[in-house]
């Protein structure tokens, strides 16, 4: 066995493999790509980190898809995610390495993981940002996020504390093309693995929930607090089936509990790209915009002709949005 | 912190020494009267994992010489059995010589080799451990490109050990 320190290629960008389902890993393989990138114009090497037990496949799938190395712990006490467990391993690899930059994908587990990762490796954490540069002449990762409520885009970075961590909006970055003939590195650490004996997970249950299509629909028609109640929300579904698309929604929307929070959209929801999104009652606030600007044409209805929608639209319809969305279900009872 | 180190390939690896690597060789390809063992790497579309080697029993009589997974020689009354994941090859006593199961991921496979195989001395070369094997010995390298094709490993490939230093102790 070598010790750390003989190999100095795996000090550049990590990304933490979160493979755990289909939309957190399209994530991390978004986020593959991005760090590729930046570890290009850093000149080092892009790291995979990936925990658990018999996780081979995600390894290889994560080659393919552009990591340069592969960071394997394999050991069946990190078969079931467990916070602590997870922070301490992932702290004293790093601690060991000194990767530049720490990179995972601002999803429910991200949320959790990160902070309590920089807390332990008593470093700042960007949350949620919308993009990632570097510069390459200080090794500072510029990164993007939302700040003062949404209202600006700020351009965070950390001159000081190692490593510089980020997590990162899903949908921002497009992930690279599968490479069958791509061959990376693998290391196998020897690092201390305790399971923590406070938390026992009794069972797992999968979400019932839409994960994948939403990112996936041609058509997505998106509600906001404008619909004034359950009832209108509601009628976006027949709007959404008549189309062949999904319903997304707002923040106030999933916090009065219209839809379910698998349908937010935005900095702390998901993020789409379909051909055509229509938004209704929706004002157009930072927050939400971050999650549909992949859209290729955006139809937005709203009451005040000032709302910021109108900024990012194709189109602009000034009116109530319960009116035209009946309407509009109207003329497509009749047409189709 | 101590690490080990090997290759891995987005298409197929062997599972040895409880690492990933494209391929691997045990000994000297195509050794004509020694012990050897090559796990062949596979390029993009080919789905059969390709083992070839030179096995001894455990008082260093010739058993067995197979190439491409497919039987040359076999003085020991070796027996090919072959299964829908790959074969095992069992002695004429019944015990396992070597067995290969592959397993099929959404876009890769995976390789698990067992075995235990002797050197012409007698010594113990491989061994069954965990879900994979262990090595023993010098001159065990990963190969990152195939070397079947040249019919014998050629000094041309970059290879190196699986761990660049010393066998794991597993």
């Amino acid at each position: 066995m070598k010790k750390v320190g003989e190999n100095k290629s795996a000090k550049g960008i990590w990304v933490f493999g979160d493979y755990r389902n289909y939309f957190q890993n399209r994530v991390t393989l978004q986020l593959i790509a991005k760090g590729k990138e930046l570890a290009g114009k850093l000149g080092a090497d892009l790291t995979v980190l990936v925990l658990g037990h018999q996780v081979h496949q995600y390894a290889m799938e994560y080659v393919a898809h552009g990591a340069d190395v592969i960071m394997a712990v394999d050991h069946p006490a990190l078969k079931s995610y467990q916070v602590e467990t997870y922070s301490r391993v992932v702290a004293d690899l790093v601690r060991a390495w000194g990767p530049q930059i720490l990179l995972a994908g601002a999803t429910a587990f991200g949320r959790e993981f990160f902070p309590r990762l920089a807390k332990r490796l008593r470093t700042g954490l960007s949350a949620d940002c919308v993009a990632l540069d570097v510069d390459a002449q200080e090794g500072w990762l510029i990164q993007t996020t939302p700040s003062f409520g949404g209202e600006l885009l700020a351009d965070v970075i950390t001159p000081q504390s190692r490593p510089q961590m980020a997590t990162v909006h899903p949908g921002m970055f497009q992930e690279r093309i599968h490479d069958a003939a791509a061959v990376g590195r693998i290391i196998y650490p020897d690092v201390k693995v305790e399971a923590d004996e406070r938390v026992q997970l009794v069972r797992s249950k999968p979400e019932q929930g839409h994960r994948g299509e939403l990112e996936d629909a041609p058509v997505v028609v998106v509600g906001g607090w404008g619909m004034g109640s359950r009832e209108n929300f509601q009628r976006l579904f027949d709007l959404a089936e008549y189309l062949g698309g999904e319903v997304g929604a707002t923040r106030p929307v999933v916090t009065a509990g219209w839809a379910g929070e698998d349908r937010l959209l935005g900095q702390t929801g998901r993020s789409v790209k379909p051909r055509l999104l229509i938004t209704v009652g929706t004002s157009g606030a930072l927050q939400y915009t971050t999650g549909i600007h992949g859209a290729e044409t955006i139809i937005a209805v709203n009451r005040d002709p000032n709302a910021p929608i109108f900024k990012i639209s194709d189109l602009g319809l000034v009116g109530d949005g319960r009116s035209i969305l009946a309407l509009l279900l109207e003329t497509l009872k009749k047409r189709l | 912190m101590r690490f080990r180190e090997s290759l891995i390939s987005a298409h197929h690896n062997y599972l040895i020494n409880q690492m990933l690597t494209p391929g691997f060789i045990l000994g000297q390809a195509n050794g004509e009267d020694e012990f050897w063992l090559l796990a062949d790497v596979l390029l993009p579309g080919e789905k059969a994992p390709c083992l070839s080697g030179r096995f001894y029993d455990g008082k260093g009589v010739f058993l067995l010489h197979m190439q491409g997974c497919e039987i040359i020689e076999n003085p020991g009354n070796c027996i090919l059995r072959a299964s829908a994941e790959g074969f095992r090859l069992l002695c004429p006593s019944g015990e396992m010589l070597l067995s290969l199961d592959t397993e099929v991921f959404a876009n890769g496979f995976l390789t698990r080799v067992q075995g235990k195989l002797y050197d012409k001395k007698g010594s113990l070369r491989m061994e069954p451990s965990f879900e994979s094997a262990k090595v023993f010995g010098d001159n065990h390298r990963a190969l990152y490109a195939p070397v079947r094709s040249q019919n014998k490993a050629s000094d041309s490939h970059e290879i190196f050990p699986l761990d660049r230093g010393e066998t794991p102790d597993l």
